[in-house]
């Protein structure tokens, strides 16, 4: 079973290098791609990945509040913010709507080793998501 | 240069013969000449028109010119007019003359000298006239150096936002590459690799440099989530740049503020810090941002330097390069119907500003 991303980011350039980054891992795949909130969110509902990466500064809602939007249809998906301002003070928000991790956008190297981090520690997450039945719609 | 705008003259006297005779004084000086025959008529016309220039005997019948004259000083409506006295002057006379220390206040004796009076009132007109002309010149001025305030936030958010949708994204897209590759080095020759560092190096540069700049321009977080973080965010950077120990209490309390609120208050504080950091040799810095209980904001920065000198504090037009100095945040503080305080000894300096917040309530976050 393929770890399934979704990937939301404003910039086709940036969903572009993501998406090599990401698939040079044969065990990842990327399920959907969004460019702004509302549709990430919509996208999050149907597709159910097994993780996130969300751009933070987007047209109409940010990341921030697309994290907060996802947290409340299914908390255990991990959210990632992907973002040119990374700073302590982001994260503190971030944290805060129950994203995960912060990683810098200019400075992306660290970013695979930290999502092989997340997956590992919620592998036992990943499984129990799909029986998930709790969401509203 | 400017025309001749005229400006209007209040004759009062009991005796329509006088009135004739100064108006016929009067009439090549172009003015606005208006006749009042007592002291109730003259506070009539005083209280509907902007008058420059009275002009009244001492000696009425009815209303003792004092009188008349003390009624008119007291409104502080009337500071910018002009009284000048017809009488025989005696020595008390002259003695209660000098006691109006407000407003300008002249005598002319009798029998009157025709050019005398005109040259007498012909000055205080020019005077009226000009002051008239530099309080429309004051307002231009202020709404001018307003707009250009707006203007300058407006144009360094714009700026900020393009570096971050334009270049952000390029070198994203770069550094993503970069590392992809780097994962597959062992593939390269050592010059290639060598090179690939530095690529790596060089991102890394061009990013921090990006960060910089964009946030000197415009405080990344204050659009998005709001002035609290962004002021931290910037205390925090501030304090790494400069060496200087900020100490940041923001009352919790406070949630979104009016987006000119937010960019004011915090290019205020951004202000303040760089005078510490620029002039101050303090080595510390506190900002405080708190409600207060009349539905205001209290915003304050404070230092323990060496202080502002006097004249740098009345007027600091040109300051630093990311603002125009004190005299920009008092545009600001104004523009937000605020007040600005200083104080500022050898000790240390006090920057505060209260602000109105009113209707749009301070929402808890």
């Amino acid at each position: 079973m393929r770890t399934r991303f979704l990937i939301v980011d404003d910039s086709d350039l940036v969903r572009r290098s993501l998406r090599m980054v990401l698939q040079a891992n044969p065990d990842w795949e990327i399920c959907g791609e969004a460019a702004d909130g509302v549709s990430a969110v919509e996208m999050f509902k149907e597709l159910r990945p097994n993780i996130v990466i969300l751009d933070f500064q987007m047209p109409g809602i940010n990341g921030i509040e697309t994290a907060r939007r996802m947290a409340e249809i299914a908390p255990a998906i991990p959210v990632v913010l992907f973002t040119q301002h990374a700073s302590a003070d982001l994260e503190r928000h971030a944290l805060e709507v129950g994203v995960r991790s912060v990683v810098s956008k200019t400075n992306a190297f660290p970013m695979v080793g930290m999502i092989e981090a997340l997956l590992e520690s919620g592998d036992s997450n990943t499984t129990s998501e799909h029986s998930d039945s709790k969401n509203p719609d | 240069m400017a025309e001749h705008q005229k400006v209007n003259i209040l004759m009062v006297d009991d005796q329509p013969g006088k009135l004739v005779t100064y108006e016929a004084i009067l009439n090549e000086l172009d003015e606005n000449l208006i006749q009042a025959r007592s002291g109730k008529e003259a506070l009539d016309h005083l209280l509907k028109t902007n008058v420059a220039v009275v002009l009244m005997d001492v000696s009425m019948p009815e209303l003792d010119g004092f009188e008349l004259a003390d009624m008119i000083r007291q409104h502080p409506r009337f500071q910018n007019t002009a009284i000048i006295f017809i009488s025989a002057v005696h020595l008390t006379d002259i003695d209660r003359l000098k006691a109006y220390q407000r407003g300008a206040v002249d005598y002319i004796a009798v029998p009157i000298v025709p050019e005398l009076l005109r040259a007498k009132v012909r000055v205080f007109a020019d005077l009226h006239r000009k002051t008239y002309q530099l309080e429309m010149l004051n307002r231009d001025l202020r709404t001018l150096s307003a707009r250009l305030i707006t203007t300058q936030d407006e144009e360094r958010r714009r700026i900020a936002r393009d570096l971050h949708d334009s270049v952000g994204p390029l070198l994203a897209a770069l550094s993503m590459n970069n590392g992809l590759v780097h994962q597959q080095a062992e593939k390269l020759g050592p010059q290639a690799v060598e090179a690939l560092r530095q690529n790596s190096e060089l991102i890394e540069q061009l990013s921090k440099q990006t960060r910089t700049i964009s946030h000197l321009l415009h405080p990344p977080l204050l659009d998005e989530i709001g002035l609290l973080p962004a002021i931290r965010m910037f205390a925090e950077g501030f304090g790494e740049r400069s060496n200087v120990k900020v100490t940041v209490e923001l009352s919790p309390e406070i949630g979104r503020l009016p987006p000119t609120m937010e960019i004011s208050i915090f290019r205020i504080v951004q202000e303040c810090l760089t005078n510490v950091y620029r002039h101050s040799e303090s080595k510390t810095a506190l900002i405080r941002i708190s409600p207060t209980r009349d539905k205001s904001l209290t915003v304050q920065v404070s230092d323990e330097g060496k202080g502002i000198p006097l004249d740098s504090r009345v007027s600091t037009l040109v300051g630093n390069s990311h603002g125009v100095g004190l005299s920009g945040m008092r545009e600001r503080v104004r523009e937000l119907g605020g007040t600005l305080d200083i104080q500022s000894n050898g000790n240390g300096t006090t920057v505060t500003a209260s602000l109105p917040v009113g209707n749009m309530a301070v929402v808890s976050a």
